[in-house]
């Protein structure tokens, strides 16, 4: 048994006609996978926020990578099913290879998912820096957000005694929230600005968004708060700058 | 004359013993409940500022306890420390008798020690449980199959939402190392039995006291909280909540006596040869999940007394107004929750990693990278429950570290990926049942894992938490992959188990069916998530309607597939083909006893000298590199 | 025949475990009887000349008066609750006018936005008097509606609170003769559902006291359907 060169075995191994096969497999799937990346965005619609822009290129990032993992995978085990089975109910008659293992596939396997793993991270640790800037944005509107089963109340505090149970929002001015509620735990979700956070009693959370998109969007309680959890939802009317102080001063408000 | 007066006596009292069953639990245990809620009702204080509402939960679980005390006792589950503290501890007659010796049917029914029995017992528990749990989700289906459907109030909906997850994941927690874990696992290793056989007993029967209790939910005002109770809401909610209370606490305690039980039984108990290198890997998943499940479930018993003493004694540990907080809970049950997952997931993978070996004819591959997964799931699973919070707004700063572990996990779970794609590669693909769920299970679990992995990313999650993309993502992990694997499990050992094949000419179809109907009413759910349906709605935005009308379709037909299932199951069990000792070829322990398996299962104590996995010959490819040349086609090298 | 009858019994046992349980449901999830509006002359709206249709309900510290509903049907009689009906109809197009009256104490709201009346068409009415808010220390109960999910062709929200009969004028049994009668009108347009409940935490004994009758269908909340 002569010593056989790894790019030997590798040359080998890449005519082999199975090998080929799978490989167009992999492609196949791998683009199957991607295009739910499109599908994704399409679903979730027109981003509202600079914070739903990073949430729609994220998962299309995370699809792209994903695609060729899952294709892999896909391509073996139909590749094996399709050529390799064993027809019948009968136990095959003939064995499968007995090799216990591959150490160097193992190690590239773990090697890519952990070089996969870091790349996501690092992606998520700059989306969230990112915030963190916008954390330190001393312009922002502050706006109090109270949950109460089943109703969100909105105060305008830098507009005076405003108090509205639909939101108005200007157009690319960053906002901050401060939430709380008075009863159970509500979440307080703008959809189409894929942002979120919790409703607590005796405790208030922050949330921040700068809406880019005029128009009228939804907020839905998104945890459970009892009988007509299903009912707490309501509007948030993106305008214009001119059209926010409008409304501001029209309810009672000052600049 | 004296001596002949003990014998009687000791047979007397022995005869006690021997007529305790299922039955007489039941009625004792209702008997001790009426008392216990007389009790209570007529002694139990009420202060001055207190309601009644506060009088009745205090009364609602002094009688749940009642019934499980009093069932505990009834069905024998006592009788062994009793004895022991009468200084009269069980003899050999006594062991046998609790063993089930002789005793045929009758032994399913009464506080019986034998693993197999417990085996057998845990697999008929589990799939009632699925039977209600499914035909709640598939109430939950037909109210959303439109978006101002009238089938069920709000009230009733809700209920229905959380005793639908409760249900489920006390089936899906118990339904691979209930079964398996007890049944096949002992003989797995080689042994008689398990560790502790009168704990296994009790695991099963505390199960069995909790169901009733849970299901007495609806007529107590109904849960309005899911399955995750969330407090203050379950403070707030009606006496339902103290029946999941009561459920939860019971339930940690079976957990731990079955997961103290399993574990030391693996680690003890292995034939002799069997290190752990030659150890069979679904002894390594079974024991990952309840070594996971040890630390995990007291978190979760701990989150529900505080939960009973907040409703019962105004303790205000989750009331923010008296200086508790909503957060706490979310912590408690989270520690459990996360780790819960792979409670569920880790025997189930484990179980079809066992069966892909033996339908691929070819060894486990890497064996290391399958035991060093399951461990850096075990390790990982621990250090990841805030995933859950990040929008809570609990300690955002806590988001990026939990963020990380959440990450790192999909390193581990890709290891398993690779044992399974590693071993069907160059396999003999055998097309029976068992190696179709794990087909079903790659395809499921890697969308299921997938989606998870977007949702680690803090600022994805933000946007998609608490919508139905979650419970398209979880039901793919849990339903998808560990649900199928144990379909797959339950398949594989059936004939060991029943001593009967299971029809597949049947069982595949239904099978194939409930795979595609499981697709259909989860990618629905994708698709309403991604557009913006919040989770657990009675009534939804008409913009919704399309992609909850195709979920609750896929949802009927998972519903058909499942029935043809247990029909099968059903029929298969009762007359199916009689199954030979070792009909798949398999090199595990369990194969080479008898079926049915005889009582103290080997007669000769067997020892272990490689590991199961010795399938396979050369492959015809590898040998090719001998001579450095080509293969001249595809099909002549197959025939070597 | 044998493997037919195996089918046959398999089927018909799961049907009656599921028919059961539906059953059930279906029975225990019925709504209380409709409540539907008598429509009675025209009204000149902000919206133009409408139908104008009218409901009478009431409000009493127990579901036990004859003309409720909850007197009969309801396991828990002693919980407050809204009558003759929570299942309310109103016609398409038309001006809604109710009137409630309340024949409960009450105290502190959790959310003194409830204290205002909101989304009305012209003015709400108090014993005769027209009011826009009270005080949130003396609140009964409070109607207040918004669209179901369903319902998007509607944002319609109104919210009206009832002043809560003064402590001294409760008796200690029996109902009070100094109830408060507020009357208020809105507009409603195509057909849809509605949700309507009370915000006054009055579940009492429960966290923030929304349990008992603020956590269920029938007792402090109901459904208003255009037809
Ligand atoms: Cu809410
Ligand atoms: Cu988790
Ligand atoms: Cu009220």
């Amino acid at each position: 048994m002569s010593p056989v060169s790894v790019s030997t075995r590798i040359r080998h191994f890449t005519k082999r006609t199975y090998v080929r096969h799978v490989f167009l497999l992999w492609i196949f799937f791998t683009i199957m996978v991607g295009l739910f990346a499109p599908l994704q965005s399409k679903l979730m619609g027109p981003a509202a926020s600079t914070q739903m822009e990073v949430v729609q290129e994220t998962m299309t990032l995370f699809t792209y990578m994903a695609a060729p993992v899952a294709g892999l995978i896909f391509a073996v085990v139909t590749y094996s099913l399709l050529a390799w089975r064993s027809k019948g109910f009968v136990a095959p008659q003939y064995e499968g290879t007995n090799s216990r293992g591959n150490g160097p596939t193992t190690v590239a396997w773990i090697l890519v998912s952990s070089l996969l793993c870091v790349v996501l991270l690092i992606w998520g640790l700059a989306e969230m820096a990112d915030g963190q800037t916008a954390r330190g944005d001393e312009r922002a509107r502050i706006i109090n957000v109270t949950g109460n089963q089943w109703v969100w109340n909105f105060d305008y505090i830098e507009n005076g005694n405003v108090r509205s149970q639909e939101l108005y929002l200007p157009v690319n001015e960053p906002v901050l929230f401060h939430v709380t509620s008075v009863d159970v735990n509500h979440s307080f979700w703008i959809v189409q600005m894929g942002v979120k956070v919790d409703a607590n009693a005796g405790a208030v959370t922050d949330m921040r968004v700068t809406p880019t998109l005029i128009g009228d969007f939804d907020i839905r309680c998104a945890e459970l708060c009892g009988l007509n959890h299903s009912a707490m939802f309501t509007k948030v009317h993106v305008v214009s700058q001119g059209d926010y102080l409008a409304w501001i001063l029209k309810n009672g408000g000052h600049q | 004359m004296s001596h002949t007066a003990e014998v009687t006596t000791a047979k007397k009292r022995k005869g006690l013993m021997r007529k305790l069953n299922v039955w007489t639990g039941i009625v004792f245990g209702v008997v001790v409940a009426v008392a216990a809620h007389y009790l209570a009702k007529r002694y139990i204080p009420m202060g001055a500022d207190e309601t009644g509402t506060v009088l009745m939960d205090r009364v609602v679980i002094t009688t749940m306890f009642g019934w499980t005390i009093g069932f505990m006792a009834g069905v024998g589950a006592f009788v062994g420390p009793y004895r022991w503290m009468m200084n009269r501890d069980l003899d050999h007659d006594d062991q046998m008798w609790l063993a089930g010796k002789d005793a045929g049917m009758a032994r399913y029914f009464r506080f019986t020690t034998d693993h197999k029995v417990v085996g057998i017992q845990y697999l008929v528990i589990t799939m009632v449980l699925f039977a209600v749990g499914g035909t709640m989700a598939m109430m939950i289906r037909t109210q959303l199959m439109r978006a101002d459907s009238t089938f069920l109030n709000n009230t009733w909906y809700n209920t229905l939402v959380g005793m639908h997850g409760i249900i489920m994941i006390i089936a899906t927690i118990i339904m691979v190392s209930g079964p398996f874990g007890n049944f096949v696992l002992p003989i797995m290793i080689g042994a008689r039995d398990m560790a502790f056989p009168r704990l296994n007993a009790l695991s099963f029967w505390l199960i069995f006291a909790a169901v009733p209790v849970l299901l007495s939910a609806p007529f107590l005002g109904g849960i309005s909280t899911g399955w995750t109770a969330y407090a203050p809401l379950s403070t707030q909610a009606p006496a339902g909540m103290d029946a999941y209370i009561v459920t939860i606490i019971i339930f940690a305690v079976s957990s731990a006596v079955a997961g103290a039980n399993i574990t030391t039984t693996a680690v003890t108990m292995r034939a002799r040869g069997m290190t752990w290198n030659r150890t069979p890997i679904f002894v390594f998943g079974t024991v990952a999940s309840v070594g996971v499940a040890i630390p995990a479930f007291p978190m979760f018993m701990a989150s529900q007394i505080f939960s009973g003493l907040d409703r019962t004694q105004g303790a205000a540990f989750y009331d923010a107004a008296n200086g508790g907080s909503g957060w706490l809970y979310a912590n408690l049950f989270w520690l459990m929750g996360h780790p819960e997952v792979y409670v569920i997931l880790l025997p189930a993978l484990a179980a079809l990693l066992e069966l892909t070996p033996v339908f691929s004819r070819s060894p486990l591959f890497s064996f290391n990278s399958a035991v060093g997964g399951i461990a850096g799931i075990t390790g990982l699973s621990m250090l990841v429950w805030a995933h859950h919070m990040y929008a809570s707004g609990w300690a955002p700063d806590l988001n990026g570290p939990f963020m990380l572990t959440t990450e790192l996990i999909s390193i581990p779970t890709g290891m398993l990926f690779l044992v399974f794609i590693g071993t069907i590669w160059r396999g003999r693909v055998w097309g029976r049942l068992p190696m179709l769920a794990v087909y079903a299970m790659l395809f499921n679990f890697l969308i299921g894992g997938l989606t998870g992995i977007y949702m680690s990313d803090v600022p994805v999650d933000y946007a998609l938490h608490g919508s139905m993309y979650i419970t398209a993502h979880f039901h793919y992990t849990l339903m998808g992959g560990a649900l199928t694997g144990m379909i797959g499990a339950t398949a594989y050992w059936f004939p060991k188990m029943t001593g009967r094949m299971l029809n597949e000419k049947i069982g595949i179809p239904a099978f194939v069916i409930m795979q595609v109907g499981f697709n259909v009413t989860f990618m629905g759910m994708f698709l309403v998530g991604l557009q913006g349906q919040q989770r657990r709605v009675a009534h939804y935005d008409k913009l919704f309607e399309n992609g909850n009308f195709i979920s609750t379709m896929g949802a009927y037909t998972i519903g058909f597939g499942a029935l043809m299932l247990l029909y099968t199951v059903i029929t298969s069990w009762r007359r199916g083909e009689v199954a030979s000792d070792n009909p798949w070829g398999a090199k595990t322990l369990e194969w080479m006893v008898p079926t049915p398996v005889p009582l103290e299962n080997f007669e000769v104590p067997p020892v272990v000298t490689s590991d199961p996995y010795g399938f396979g010959g050369p492959d015809a490819y590898d040998l090719e590199y001998e001579e450095d040349r080509r293969p001249s086609d595809d099909l002549e090298t197959e025939r070597v | 025949m044998k493997r037919i009858l195996g089918i046959l019994s398999f089927v018909g046992c799961a049907a009656l475990f599921i028919g059961l349980i539906a059953t059930y449901l279906l029975a225990n999830s019925a709504a209380a009887p409709v409540l539907a509006a008598q429509v009675n002359g025209v009204a000149t709206t902000s919206q133009g000349v409408l139908p104008h249709a009218f409901l009478k309900l009431n409000t009493y510290p127990d579901g036990e008066v004859p003309e409720n509903f909850n007197s009969d049907h309801s396991p828990h009689s002693d919980w407050v609750s809204y009558g003759p009906s929570t299942t309310l109809q109103v016609p398409a197009h038309s001006l809604v006018t109710i009137e409630i009256t309340n024949y409960d104490g009450g105290e502190v709201l959790n959310n003194d936005f409830f204290a205002s009346v909101r989304g009305v068409e012209g003015q709400a009415i108090m014993n005769g008097q027209p009011f826009t808010s009270i005080s949130p220390e003396h609140v009964g109960h409070t109607f207040t509606l918004r669209p179901a999910p369903a319902n998007t062709t509607s944002d319609l929200f109104v919210s009206v609170p009832l002043q809560a009969v003064a402590e001294e004028d409760m008796p200690e049994s029996g109902y009070t003769t100094k109830p408060n009668v507020v009357t208020f009108s809105f507009v409603v347009g195509e057909p849809g559902e509605f949700f309507w409940n009370c915000e006054y935490p009055c579940g009492d004994g429960t966290y923030a006291k929304f349990g008992n009758a603020m956590s269920a269908m029938r007792y402090m909340a109901g459904t208003l359907t255009v037809v």
